[in-house]
């Protein structure tokens, strides 16, 4: 095999190892901070960990219609949307920060920063 | 070429292996319940063993079951239920005097804005048993004559302690600071070089920083949002905060929201136009019941306290009705809004 | 087939007979239950007709096959969305492989297509975090870093044996014997 042909191979076996490892090895997050975005902007940011009782939220994006979040002790999802995919709704719970969920028609992304913001406690 | 590949994939197993090998320190945690709440503790070993690390946090566990047995006004043991149903008389009080002094002169400092006899107030209210009720105007003169932490002797030696006829006194305000500052202690000499104490939000002390020299993060609740929801991040070294707000306890009648916080001045919840107040200093007795007390004095008359008691060494931050925030300058680069928070911090000289 | 550049009408069939493969690959992909919960990003499986293209056609002829399908695509899901995902991904991954079509042969298809893939997927991802003006998208890129490597790999590999197959029948042999 060519030289550049070996570099692609090590290349692809490089990048599939990196990703298995990434993905099999990142840290769970210390604290459960759910961050909503609607359009890049931060809109709220809420401690799961914090929560007593199971509430719902509901934003309206630039989709023209709105997805409504329910927050519960530890997990968040978008219990309803207006979007004609209904991705968002079913992928369902969200309690880590290893997948995001994403409604892309209102470009709204709820991501648990558990790292990030690094909370280690709640006064109030 | 076999080899190169084989090469590189030994490379790639290794450097997940190293991955996984430095995770970083797991902490030792706890859930407990005491003082009618939900307490967290996280403590690091550091280069102790974990035998030790667990003595520790038990030992921690088995301080705070007796504070709060011995301080509670609710349970049979507790001193405080004793003191208030031997109405009037010398009662024994070996293991909450100290606290009791203490307070007492809490209450002193604060003019009375702290007062552990506001408990009669509490109990007139509902918030001791559950059974809301507004009290009528003649019952509520009767609380205000009560209410005076004045008239509560302690004997010399501290050892014993009366009130006058009709006064019930609770450590509700000042228990949790008072657990805090020993706790901490306690694990201190234990060797713990870095703990984080949660007693049930409102009170919270550290030791040292997180093991890796950061400080703690610490969420303040927005009083006015859900629960979860924060304002902003508090760094905490070492020190301890206290927070009161009305948020915390209340029930609600036509329409008004009374608080569990009484204003000794009127023995009925506060309205001082602050919605939560968060006192940070280095004992966890002061934050606690100074944030009680900021509490009752409203905005104004608080910010002018900490003026005239810089000596003491706390710093707080207001959070008012309306919803404004207010820093008082020492806290100025240890507190930070939470992203998206559209609010601005208002800093006080 | 395989290796003859034709001019004329050999090729413009050429160029038809590949859009329509590659559109039907598409279209069939699409029926799939989604990768990653955005809406719009596809496995990338009709890349595979985008780097033979630019091997056996070279990258401008690959680029006149990409366009029409990415376009015929989205006209035909009815998603304009669609459109810009693959359009991302597709351009990418057609990018890398024409600076490579001088490096590598028709004979390391297989390996070729796990790279395109992979920036097909990086294409997806790229765009989907300009459209929604966050990085956090981000966050499905381990995902579509070993999807793309398994199904390019997987892709590579059935078209590098339809390849060897078909040459054989175009010699006029029994594509069963191991003659050569």
């Amino acid at each position: 095999m060519s030289r550049s042909a070996k570099g692609i191979a090590a290349l692809l076996v490089l990048l599939l190892a990196g990703s298995a490892a990434f993905l099999l090895l990142r840290p769970k997050g210390e604290g459960q901070v759910a961050r909503i975005t609607l359009n890049g902007k931060v809109v709220q940011e809420i401690d799961l960990s914090r929560v007593e009782q199971p509430y719902t939220l509901t934003i309206d994006g630039p989709g023209g219609f709105s997805n409504t979040i329910t927050v519960e002790k530890g997990r968040i999802c978008v219990s309803k949307a207006g979007c004609p995919d209904q991705i968002c709704v079913h992928q369902g719970y969200i309690s880590d920060g290893t997948t995001p969920i994403v409604c892309l028609p209102n470009r709204l992304i709820i991501e648990i920063t558990g790292g990030g913001s690094g909370l280690d406690a709640a006064a109030g | 070429m076999k080899q190169r590949l084989t090469a590189l994939i030994l490379l790639c197993a290794l450097l997940t292996g190293c991955a996984a090998a430095g995770k970083g320190e797991q902490p030792l945690t706890a859930t407990v319940l005491a003082m009618d709440t939900v307490m967290n503790f996280t403590l690091y070993g550091g280069g102790m063993g974990e035998e030790q690390l667990r003595q520790a946090l038990s030992g921690a566990e088995d301080t705070l079951r007796q504070l709060d047995a011995a301080l509670t006004a609710q349970g049979a043991e507790g001193e405080a239920a004793a003191l208030n149903a031997a109405d009037g008389a010398w009662t024994a009080v070996p293991q909450s005097g100290a606290l009791l002094q203490q307070t007492l002169e809490l209450a002193e400092l604060t003019g009375g804005a702290l007062d552990p006899t506001a408990y009669a107030a509490v109990k007139a209210w509902g918030f001791a048993d559950g059974n809301y009720r507004i009290p009528p105007a003649e019952e509520l003169e009767q609380l205000k004559a009560d209410i005076d932490y004045t008239r509560v002797e302690l004997s010399e030696d501290g050892a014993q302690a009366r009130l006058a006829p009709g006064q019930q006194l609770d450590f509700g305000a000042t228990a949790k600071g008072w657990a805090g500052d020993l706790l901490r202690q306690q694990l201190e000499q234990g060797g713990i070089t870095s703990a984080l104490l949660d007693l049930g939000q409102s009170s919270i002390a550290a030791v040292g920083t997180k093991p890796d020299g950061s400080p703690w993060r610490i969420a303040v609740q927005d009083p006015a949002g859900d629960s979860g929801d924060y304002v902003g991040i508090l760094e905490l070294s070492g020190r301890s905060m206290g927070t009161s707000g009305s948020y915390q306890r209340y029930f609600e009648q036509d329409g008004v929201r009374y608080c569990h916080i009484i204003d000794q001045a009127t023995a009925s919840p506060a309205q001082s136009g602050l919605a939560g107040v968060t006192v940070v200093a280095d004992s966890c007795l002061l934050c606690d019941g100074l944030s009680t007390a900021l509490f009752v004095m409203g905005l104004e008359d608080g910010v002018r306290f900490w003026r005239e008691n810089s000596s003491l060494g706390f710093d707080v931050i207001f959070i008012t009705d309306a919803g404004e925030i207010f820093v008082t300058s020492g806290l100025k680069d240890s507190f930070s809004l939470a992203d998206g928070e559209e609010r601005e911090v208002q800093v006080l000289e | 087939m395989t290796q003859r550049r034709a001019d004329g009408p050999y090729r413009v069939v050429r160029l038809a007979l590949l859009t329509a493969i590659a559109l039907t690959i598409f279209m069939a992909e699409a029926q799939l239950p989604p990768l990653v919960p955005i809406q719009g990003v596809k496995l990338g499986l009709a890349n595979i007709v985008t780097v033979y293209a630019v091997f056996v056609l070279g990258p401008r002829d690959a680029l006149m096959i990409l366009s029409a399908r990415i376009f015929l695509g989205a006209v035909f899901s009815g998603q304009m969305m669609t459109l810009l995902y693959s359009a991302g991904g597709g351009l990418l991954a057609w990018a890398v492989m024409a600076v490579l079509s001088r490096q590598l042969t028709v004979k390391q298809l297989w390996l070729a297509s796990p790279l395109a893939a992979v920036f097909h997927n990086l294409g997806q991802l790229l765009v989907a975090a300009g459209v929604m003006k966050s990085w956090t998208v981000m966050a499905f890129l381990p995902w579509l870093l070993i999807s793309g490597v398994v199904t390019g790999l997987f892709t590579g590999l059935c078209a590098q044996f339809l390849i060897a197959r078909l040459e054989r029948i175009s010699r006029g042999k029994d594509p069963g014997t191991k003659e050569d």
